[in-house]
Parts: structure tokens; C-alpha cells; sequence
């Protein structure tokens, strides 16, 4: 607040004050008053008339300022009016009053917007959990066909169900301190189990794994770090170039180890590698090869938040991808 | 016969497992009522339980509780709840195994083997095949006829296995490849090629220059 804001937000009540006092001095003048008198009383007047001015701009602006600081000392800046000090006008208390209804209905629309967020959550968890029982079903059911059905039939099931585990771990980003489960875990264990769900999407596609010095041990939710690893290899399968390999190496990197995540594939521009973690992102390969989504990577990216989980994509157009995975040290996942 | 009793409440899971189980030599017992089964396990003493944490009415973790109150009996949770948290807390409550649905056939049946075995504590199968004068040593890593010996990587060793356990039988190349992937060997169809190139070489150092055969368009056959 400035003083110059300050007198032109009062400039009707300073016009008005300026002119009564005119009209009381043409008043005293008329009725006889020495023009040495008037000059005493506006000697006497004016600066007070200012000092009241003056003061009131610099209690309202110690006021702002405090309420200022409240405000930005607060982690919860909705909490705002259950902090303040009490008001000291009634026109500031009924201020503070009507701020505080609007806060109060908006805490009822957030909460509502959160129970309904949480309810849908629990939906689509209980919904995948269903769901798995009639895909078990019609997995133990597929053994009884002979080999070339049978290994379609169960591909198709492997697609459901890794659209299927895509929409539980979508549904667990959103509050994800519920599943997370920091342990210490192999890296070859994630792989395996990475590379089990996703196996036959691997084989159709005639993908060579080769694993190198998977001996490390992390800290991290293996199914969380699996599920990862999984978008990881589905996009290298999906985005194959001829005779695909794919590599998953690790190193150690400091305290942390790194698992690296290589593939020979058609790679990715280089002016579309900045957005391949954006939501929805799906690309000029996405767009050529249809079947993206792009959900995959927004997903691990945000996952991978949650696990302080290093996730970083390097490609050559035409050479392939690497994807490099930075598990943390152990001593720095306790914030969790 | 061992015994394994089915605690599931999804009828098509439920008859299908049975029918697996049975044809891989098991005696299934399927439990219908929930209402009692640590009583129905007492009766029945089975050797092993798969017990779904998802069941109707009581609590899986709490069920297997009571269960191993009731008899000393090796349990396998088999849920579609697939939270670390939750197989960490089955496995605290005297679990034996934990399988997420849904679960590959072969993964199962390795697991339950695995627990039966550990529970009884029969021995390690054996680790020599033998197939007419060609004998196998999964151990050692090598084979051997007419007294030679040799050495087989582990990919040669893999698929000779396989095709000695289906001695006989066409295994195709799918099936060859599905079965390295279950003992993490990850390969595709030229490598597969070149494994069993050098594989029959192997052989025939061993006088046995024919013994894999080639099925045109079918697979391969010992």
C-alpha cells in the first residue's frame, strides 16, 4: 500500500472535509471573524487534519503487513482465518467473518471433491481386483487348448491384463503413501519379475533380453520398480526396430545404483524427447505405430516421484533408447 | 497322493485348478462352505492349502490364522490383492508362499512343489536325466553316452532338458523358447537356432549326431 493509493482511495472523504472547512471559514467570515483568527485555525487544523490522515495510513498499513506475514508464514494458506489475531474495528470483524464463511464453504466443496476423488479410487481398486478373477479363470481354462490358440489366447490376456495393472497403478499415484512398501530387493528379482509380465509381448515380438550384473541389491517397492521396468520394456517391444535386443545392466553410481535400460529400437526425435514423460504425449512413433496411449511414461514418471526414483531417457533416432533408472541410496529414502 | 485343498470362492477358478492339480497328480479337495473351514481342514488333514485372501464373509489373513491353529498344514495365499504390504503381512501370519493372480499355470505348480517338498521334506528331485543311452546331469552341467562326457552351457543344458522330459514327444519351438524364459533365459528364435546348432554338434561328439530331429514345421523330437 502507498500513500499516493492510499489518499486517492480517501479523495471523496479529504475533497469533502477540505470543503466543509471552506465553508465554515467563508461562514466566520461573514459573521465577522478576523482574517488573523482564520489563519490560527487552519494553522491549528491542517496539520491536524493531516496527522489523522497520515496515522490512519500507517496503522492500516503495519495491520496489512502483519496479516501479510501471517499469511505468508502459513503452510496451509486456507488456515489463514483461524490465524489472525483478533480484528480491531467491527468493519475488519465483519470482514474476517465473511472470509471465513467463504473458506468454510470452500473446505466443503474440497473435501467433497476429495471423498469423491478417494471413493472413485477405491472403485477402480476393487474393480481390478475383480477383474483378475475371471483373467485367472480364463488363463487356467486356456491350458486345455492346443499350442498355437493357446499362445494367442494367452498373449491377448497378457495385453488385458497390462491395461489392467496400468489403471491400479494409475489409481494409486494418486494417493500412493498407502501401497508403498520401501524394502530391500534384488534388482534381478524386479527384472524377472518385469520381464514375466510382460513376456508375451516380448516373445511375439522376438526380442532378445540380455541381462548383465543384476547382482545389486536396492531400496525400493519391487512392485512399484517392476511395474516401471514393465512400461520400460513394453515401449521397447512396441517401438522395435530389426533383430531388437534389449539390455538391462546395472552400475553402481556412488551410493546409488543405476539400472540402465537399452534398446535397439526406432528411437525417438530429438525435439519430442522433452515431452515423452507429459501426459497423453504420444509422439510421431505413437502416431505411426498406433497402440500408444500415452500413458506409460506420465505414469513411471510420477511413480517415480514417489520412490525418488531417478528416470532418465536418452535416444538416437534410428540407434535406439536408453532409460537409465537411479535407485537412492538407502539413508536417503527415510523421508519417505 | 498329497493332498491339496482349494479355499476359493470363484466356482470357475475353483473347478479349473481342481482339474489342473488333478491332472498333474494331486488329490483336490474343494471347500464350497466358508463357513467352517479350519473345522473342514481338521477333518480332512490335507497336505497343502491355496487359500484366497478375498473370500466371502471372513478375512483371508484371519482365516489363515485360525488355520494353522487348527492343523500344521503349509498354506499358499492366492490373491489378486498385490500390495507389498499385504504379502508382507500374509507371510507374517505363517504363510508358506504368496501368488497374485493372475498367476501363469507353470508359476503355480512350481510353487506348490516347492512347498510340498520343503513341507515333507522329501529330497531334491534328482538331478539326472536319462533318455535311451543319453544321460543328462543338471547339476554338473553336462552330458554323457557311451562314456564321453560333455560340457553344455546353459542354454544347451535348458533345452536339452526340456526335450529329454518330453522324450518322444514333438516340442515346438515356441514351447522350447517359453520354457528357457521360465528359467530366466531370455531368447529369441535366431539364438534358439544357433543353441541348437551347437548343441547337436555336442552330441554328435557323443556318437549321438541324430538323436534331436527336426519336425518340419512342427518342432523337435528326441
Amino acid at each position: 500500500m502507498t500513500l499516493r493509493k492510499f489518499l486517492s482511495d480517501r479523495l471523496f472523504r479529504i475533497t469533502a472535509q477540505l470543503l466543509c472547512a471552506a465553508v465554515a471559514a467563508l461562514f466566520l467570515r461573514a459573521t465577522g471573524t478576523q482574517p488573523g483568527v482564520l489563519a490560527i485555525l487552519a494553522a491549528v487544523f491542517l496539520p491536524a487534519f493531516c496527522a489523522a490522515h497520515l496515522s490512519a495510513f500507517f496503522s492500516q498499513r503495519a495491520r496489512l503487513r502483519e496479516l501479510e506475514s501471517i499469511l505468508d508464514g502459513l503452510d496451509q494458506k486456507y488456515l489463514f482465518t483461524e490465524c489472525v489475531p483478533p480484528p480491531k474495528t467491527l468493519y475488519e470483524r465483519r470482514l474476517f467473518d465473511l472470509t471465513r464463511r467463504a473458506g468454510r464453504a470452500m473446505t466443503g466443496a474440497v473435501s467433497d471433491a476429495q471423498a469423491s476423488q478417494r471413493e472413485y479410487r477405491e472403485y477402480v481398486e476393487q474393480w481390478v481386483h475383480e477383474i483378475k478373477a475371471p483373467i485367472t479363470a480364463a488363463r487356467l481354462i486356456c491350458r486345455d487348448l492346443d499350442g498355437e490358440t493357446r499362445r494367442k489366447l494367452t498373449a491377448e490376456l497378457a495385453q488385458v491384463e497390462a491395461h489392467v495393472e496400468r489403471a491400479l497403478f494409475y489409481a494409486r499415484a494418486e494417493s500412493p503413501e498407502q501401497d508403498c512398501l520401501l524394502r530391500q530387493v534384488e534388482l534381478e528379482k524386479i527384472a524377472a519379475q518385469a520381464i514375466e509380465n510382460h513376456r508375451a509381448l516380448l516373445i511375439q515380438n522376438g526380442i532378445q533380453m540380455k541381462t548383465e550384473g543384476l547382482d545389486a541389491v536396492v531400496y525400493t517397492d519391487e512392485k512399484w520398480a517392476a511395474f516401471i521396468l514393465g512400461q520400460l520394456l513394453q515401449n521397447a517391444a512396441r517401438y522395435r526396430g530389426t533383430a531388437p535386443v534389449i539390455t538391462l545392466s546395472a552400475k553402481p553410481l556412488g551410493k546409488q545404483t543405476q539400472l540402465i535400460v537399452h534398446d535397439n529400437g526406432i528411437g525417438i526425435p530429438a525435439h519430442e524427447l522433452p515431452r515423452v514423460f507429459d501426459r497423453g504425449f504420444t509422439g510421431s512413433n505413437g502416431r505411426t505405430r498406433g497402440n500408444s496411449t500415452g500413458m506409460g511414461l506420465y505414469l513411471c514418471k510420477k511413480l517415480a516421484g514417489f520412490l525418488d526414483l531417478g528416470l532418465a531417457i536418452t535416444s538416437m533416432e534410428g540407434k535406439g533408447t536408453t532409460v537409465a533408472l537411479t535407485f537412492s541410496a538407502k539413508e536417503n529414502l527415510t523421508k519417505l | 497322493m498329497q493332498k491339496i485343498m482349494i479355499v476359493e470362492d470363484d466356482p470357475a477358478i475353483r473347478e479349473e485348478l481342481a482339474l489342473l492339480l488333478e491332472n498333474e497328480g494331486y488329490a483336490s479337495l474343494v471347500v464350497t462352505e466358508f463357513t467352517d473351514v479350519p473345522g473342514q481342514a481338521a477333518w480332512e488333514r490335507p497336505d497343502l492349502i491355496l487359500l484366497d485372501i478375498g473370500l466371502p464373509g471372513r478375512d483371508g489373513f484371519s482365516l489363515c490364522a485360525a488355520l494353522r491353529k487348527a492343523i500344521p498344514v503349509p498354506v499358499i495365499f492366492v490373491t489378486s490383492r498385490d500390495a507389498g504390504v499385504d504379502e508382507v503381512r500374509a507371510l507374517s501370519l505363517g504363510g508358506d508362499d504368496y501368488i497374485t493372480k493372475p498367476y501363469s499355470v507353470p508359476v503355480l505348480l512350481a510353487r506348490v512343489k516347492a512347498v510340498l517338498r520343503r513341507s515333507s521334506g522329501e529330497p531334491e528331485p534328482s538331478d539326472v536325466l536319462d533318455a535311451g543311452e543319453l544321460r543328462l546331469s543338471l547339476t554338473k552341467g553336462t552330458a554323457s553316452a557311451g562314456g564321453r562326457t560333455v560340457e553344455l552351457t546353459r542354454n544347451e543344458l535348458q533345452i536339452l532338458a526340456c526335450l529329454m522330459t518330453h522324450a518322444g514327444q514333438i516340442v515346438s519351438r515356441a514351447d522350447l523358447i517359453d520354457t528357457l524364459w521360465d528359467h530366466q533365459i531370455y531368447i529369441d528364435d535366431n539364438t534358439l537356432s544357433v543353441n541348437m546348432t551347437r548343441l547337436r554338434g555336442k552330441l554328435a561328439e557323443l556318437g549321438l549326431p541324430d538323436a534331436i530331429k527336426t519336425r518340419r514345421g512342427m518342432g523337435y523330437q528326441l
